[in-house]
């Protein structure tokens, strides 16, 4: 599970560099309260605390769930979603195992049904890259804001979205499409973005490079199989392949869009690999990366969500049982009939 | 380049043989083969069961008190699975009692007592120059008489396996030396000592199950016993093939894959694809039996582990007690944590040092709480699927473990659960430290009660239903007036139904002297169970339960 953890390490340091502190911010509040959310779970459920605290999973969880959430949320934001990740989703379903759905994505979609203008306000210090140069998002002024954006005791009057909101530095490029913002995007490709520019839209080519990087590790490192990470690119690569005309580009977006321009990285990774909730079989997990890539991108497209891949990965979470029953292996000795043979006569 | 070969659907000849899923634990192999193949010197008390397997006890033929020579038949099979017993040496026989043995678990079996005498004197054994001018009918009645069973694992009388298999037909004939089981090395230091008249023996297993092929099958890393193989495969038709060292190569159904391809189907045997799989130390039986003339008295027997000092390979007398052959090799009391039959992922544990050898016996490891810490503790099932990919049997264990804990006997079987070779590659890859087997045992467990206890119940109920009937019957002779003729046999019948719950049944035959007071009798007893029809159904129920 600490693997997993250090393989969010790049991604991590990425979206940072981007989107300042409050990325760390976000994931220091989630798994400390994750951690002790956990723990009183345990407690409740007479399991032994050291035991089963150390197999990280709340930790892991709270990771990825502090990823997916906009950069400087408010501490409250980050609760009530952990509580209902760790305490709803694992715990009343029986704990580690025993979740049918993906926790950390069940938190963000709660959050997202029912706080939505919050999820989708991404805070960047000083309104990002056009809001001027005063500081940057990783100055000490760029760290106090993140900070007073996170932990609003310190300063009751929040930011004022209408002042700082800002085209380029929502969630990801493709919302901008969503939102029929294209142009600014447009615009920015036009003027041949530099790479370490804070642009949004190389900022999430980075960061998917950096998760892509990580996700590669955990194959490498055997944690993950490659089935579903595999097959969820491959579906959605194809899918906007076929979809792709340069007429309708802003309607449904580049494959390269779709692959590098938004979280597909990490869901594909990172999210949609949870054992617990994916398939477990190896055709299984084939089929179920199918259904989230044909989900994600639909959804993208079609449907009126801007992120997809938390519904995509729940849908999947719901195909799993069943697509285990049917992608079972043939067991050994099962199937193929035994050959037909001569029979020998044995000497009298 | 292999997985081109595989796209194109080439065999890559560099590729050893294989089979679904396993896993590479480290072998701990050579600790025990640094020295020589040795024999034992002759322990004071032989402990002797009288079933080597799980089969019924074979038949003494020896007193108590007698003296026996070595070579001699103490005890015949009582049916045709059983293994004749021999006496190891010579001595007397002190008692036929039971001793606890390690078959299936330390249970208790009824064992020959042997008190040696140290003059090892044999009655004379006739041995055979040329088995080649033996008809295979011959070879096989040698064989039999020598009381040899599989020396691998399960024992199965080697005899009966042949029979059995010249009635089906053999094409193919597997010597099996994969030996893939960490800690055991009998069989390598068997080839690596005696492979020309382990060649020999599979070459008589050959003619008698008029196999077209005979092959024998072993781990790629056992190189020194390759090369002596090799050798003495010379002049031989018995082909050698090498398996990918992982476990369980040496599993009979993987062994099969891996050299022919095929598959055992569920609940058959080999011979049902033709195929025949016998141990190498079986083999090695086989020449001593046919050649020598020597039955089955000593098997080879790995002894290891740290706390031995002397780990070593010993021919060992069956029946010698565990504890002589530890102190042989020099045991460390005070790391010595506990003791295991066979190798470590399959062994059965002993609770007992004084259990004997038995023909099965390929290796007793001694454990050390650095080689054997204690199990981790169970963490929860995640569902990784690593079990998945390391099942030979190709199962889902995730699967398997979630319905045995829910005990969902339906889905369990349908996922295959009487399949499940328990080898235990699943649990040893398993991350959460899940003892996967164990649940399995369980299943299987409850699920053979239950069908027990539904078999039962239905028979029960098709008793009580006649048993109904029976009453109808007689009733409407009694109601016609008919002069009823009384049989015997199904009075009896009756009384037998009835034996466990009602006492009434008994007057009925001691009024067998006299037909009308019978029928009155009878009609009274009728009488009786129709005013306690609901009772009877109730007690029928109670008869259920406590039988």
């Amino acid at each position: 599970m600490l693997l997993v953890i250090a393989a969010c390490i790049p991604g991590v340091a990425c979206s940072t560099w981007y989107f300042g502190i409050g990325v760390l911010i976000n994931i220091v509040l989630a798994a400390s309260m994750a951690i002790a959310l956990e723990a009183c779970a345990l407690k409740l459920r007479g399991k032994e605390l050291r035991v089963h605290l150390a197999d990280n999973s709340a930790l892991v969880t709270a990771v990825l769930f502090a990823i997916a959430l906009p950069p400087g949320s408010a501490w409250w934001l980050l609760a009530i979603g952990i509580f209902f990740a760790i305490v709803i989703v694992k715990h009343s379903f029986g704990g580690l195992g025993q979740n049918l759905f993906n926790p950390a994505m069940c938190g963000y979609l709660l959050l997202l049904l029912s706080f939505p203008l919050d999820m989708t306000y991404w805070h960047i210090p000083n309104g990002g890259v056009l809001g001027g140069d005063n500081f940057t998002v990783l100055s000490l002024a760029g760290f106090g804001q993140s900070i007073t954006a996170s932990l609003p005791i310190f300063n009751h009057s929040q930011i004022p979205l209408q002042e700082t909101i800002d085209g380029l530095t929502m969630a990801t490029p493709l919302i901008e499409f969503e939102m029929g913002a294209s142009s600014a995007l447009l615009a920015a490709r036009d003027a041949g973005v530099s790479l370490f520019s804070r642009s949004s839209e190389t900022a999430w080519e980075l960061i998917n490079i950096a998760y892509l990087i990580g996700g590669l590790f955990l194959l490498y490192k055997k944690i993950i199989s490659w089935h579903i990470p595999v097959s969820i690119i491959a579906t959605i690569t194809v899918i906007s392949t076929l979809f792709y005309a340069p007429a309708s580009f802003a309607i449904y977006g580049t494959p390269y869009l779709h692959l590098f321009g938004s979280a597909t990285m990490i869901g594909a990774f990172f999210i949609a690999t949870d054992p617990v909730s994916a398939a477990t079989t190896s055709r299984g997990k084939i089929f179920y990366g199918i259904i989230i890539g044909l989900v994600i991108y639909s959804i993208r497209v079609w449907g009126s969500y801007p992120d997809s891949i938390a519904i995509a990965v729940l849908f999947g979470n719901f195909c799993a049982p069943a697509l285990d029953y049917f992608c079972r292996p043939r067991i050994y000795g099962h199937g193929s009939k035994p050959k037909h043979k001569v029979q020998s006569e044995p000497e009298s | 380049m292999r997985l081109i070969n595989k796209l194109l659907g080439r065999r890559d000849d560099r590729a050893p043989y294989s089979f679904f899923g396993g896993i590479s634990p480290p072998a701990h192999k050579t600790r025990s083969l640094r020295s020589r193949l040795m024999p034992t010197p002759i322990p004071e008390l032989l402990l002797l069961p009288l079933s080597q397997n799980r089969e019924a006890d074979a038949i003494p033929v020896v007193n108590v008190g007698e003296r026996v020579l070595k070579f001699q038949l103490l005890a015949e099979p009582g049916e045709p699975q059983g293994t004749a017993l021999h006496a190891p040496t010579s001595g007397r026989i002190s008692s036929i009692s039971m001793a606890p043995v390690t078959i299936e678990s330390s249970s208790p079996r009824l064992c020959m007592h042997l008190q040696t005498d140290g003059v090892d004197a044999a009655i004379d054994v006739e041995a055979e120059a040329d088995y080649r001018a033996l008809g295979h009918l011959q070879l096989l009645e040698k064989i039999e008489l020598a009381g040899i069973c599989g020396l691998g694992g399960a024992g199965f009388a080697t005899a009966r396996k042949l029979s059995l298999s010249i009635n089906q037909g053999v094409d193919l004939l597997i010597i099996n030396a994969a030996e893939c089981e960490p800690y055991i090395s009998a069989d390598e230091a068997l080839l690596r000592e005696r492979a020309v008249d382990v060649v020999s023996g599979a070459d008589i297993l050959q003619s008698i199950s008029l196999a077209k092929r005979c092959v024998i099958a072993i781990a790629e890393d056992k190189e020194d016993a390759i090369e002596t193989l090799v050798a003495a495969l010379k002049t031989s038709s018995i082909e050698l093939i090498t398996l990918a060292s992982k476990y369980p190569a040496g599993g009979e159904k993987q062994i099969i894959q891996a050299v022919s391809g095929m598959q055992t189907p569920s609940n058959q045997h080999p011979p049902s694809i033709g195929v025949l799989v016998h141990n190498v130390g079986t083999a090695y039986a086989v020449y001593r039996a046919v050649v020598c003339g020597e039955p089955c008295i000593s098997r080879i027997t790995t002894l290891t582990g740290a706390p031995l000092q002397t780990p070593k390979n010993f021919e060992t007398l069956i029946g010698t007690p565990v504890s002589f052959l530890f102190d042989l090799c020099g045991i460390d009391s005070a790391i010595h944590t506990g003791s295991i039959v066979g190798g470590s992922l399959m062994g059965i544990k002993l609770l007992n040092l004084d259990v004997p050898v038995l023909k099965t016996s390929n290796c007793l490891i001694a454990m050390s709480a650095s080689e054997f810490p204690a199990a981790a503790p169970e963490l929860a099932c995640i569902r990784c699927g690593y079990c998945a990919t390391a099942c030979p049997a190709r199962l889902l264990p995730q699967q398997l473990y979630a319905f045995s804990r829910s005990q969902n006997h339906q889905q369990i079987e349908d996922h295959g659960l009487f399949d499940c070779i328990e080898c235990g590659a699943c649990a040893y890859v398993c991350p959460s430290s899940i003892p996967l087997v164990q649940y399995y045992r369980t299943s299987k467990q409850e699920i053979r009660q239950l069908q027990a206890s539904q078999q039962q119940s239905l028979r029960w109920q098709t008793r009580f239903q006649q048993h109904q009937y029976r009453i109808k019957l007689q009733q409407e002779q009694i109601q016609h007036h008919k002069p009823v003729s009384i049989d015997m046999d199904s009075i009896d019948k009756q009384a037998d139904s009835e034996e466990t719950g009602q006492q009434a049944t008994s007057e009925i035959p001691k009024a067998s002297f006299s037909r009308e007071l019978a029928q009155q009798e009878i009609a009274d007893a009728v009488a009786r169970v129709r005013a306690r029809k609901s009772g009877v159904i109730a007690s029928s129920n109670n008869n259920e339960n406590g039988s």
